[in-house]
């Protein structure tokens, strides 16, 4: 075999093969990715039976599931607390973390300084951890 | 194998011709092999999934 023999055999085989190796990095890549995708997904043979034979046709399995009884329970003393604080407070709790809004914006819409939305919102969060943390009961 | 052996054989995987298909697949198996790993863990699945993906995509290699 001279030199210009093998070069054309390698000419068509380098290629083939560079395309494969793209080929088949791409087709792994997807494949990664439909795993990430198919992670969160229960599949209805794979549930425990008392999940989907409960004899409470009233049970929401699906809510159970997605979300447990503890963090109904934090969400809810989460929300007395909530409720406890003053209006002005609530409301800028609200634009803060809810409308997900800038201090100096919070500050525009309700007329004050950027250093009240600051304090108010310090004070406030102060509050809100002194009730969770008594259980529930503010003091304040 | 020889350049026209290979030639003849990629053409006919190209084409849809299984036979000629298989020979490339065992041919680019070690590359195969290579590619199902992952995170240092061989996967059956991906193995599979990948000489599926070879199968179907071969047809729009430009000879």
């Amino acid at each position: 075999m001279n030199h210009q023999e093998k070069s054309e055999r390698d000419e068509l085989r380098a290629r083939f093969t560079g395309w494969l190796e793209v080929t088949l990095y791409r087709a792994k890549l997807n494949y990664v990715k439909k795993l990430e995708r198919d992670k969160g997904i229960v599949y209805v043979d794979e549930m425990p039976e008392e999940l989907w034979a409960s004899e409470n046709p009233e049970r929401n399995w699906i809510q159970e599931i997605s979300e447990p009884d503890v963090f109904h329970f934090e969400e809810e003393r989460l929300e007395d607390a909530f409720d406890r604080l003053s209006e002005q407070r609530r409301e800028i709790l609200s634009m803060l973390f809810v409308e997900e809004r800038t201090p100096k914006e919070v500050a525009g819409r309700i007329g004050c300084s950027l250093r009240h939305v600051y304090k108010q919102r310090s004070q406030a969060l102060k509050q809100l951890r002194k009730m969770l943390e008594e259980g529930g009961e503010d003091n304040e | 194998m020889s350049k026209e052996e290979f030639r003849s054989i990629l053409i006919g995987a190209v084409s849809g011709n299984h036979e000629d298909l298989e020979k490339i697949l065992e041919l680019y198996m070690p590359l195969i092999e290579k590619n199902s790993y992952l995170n240092g863990n061989r996967d059956e699945d991906l193995k599979q999934y990948l000489m599926i993906h070879i199968a179907l995509q071969i047809g729009k290699f430009p000879i």
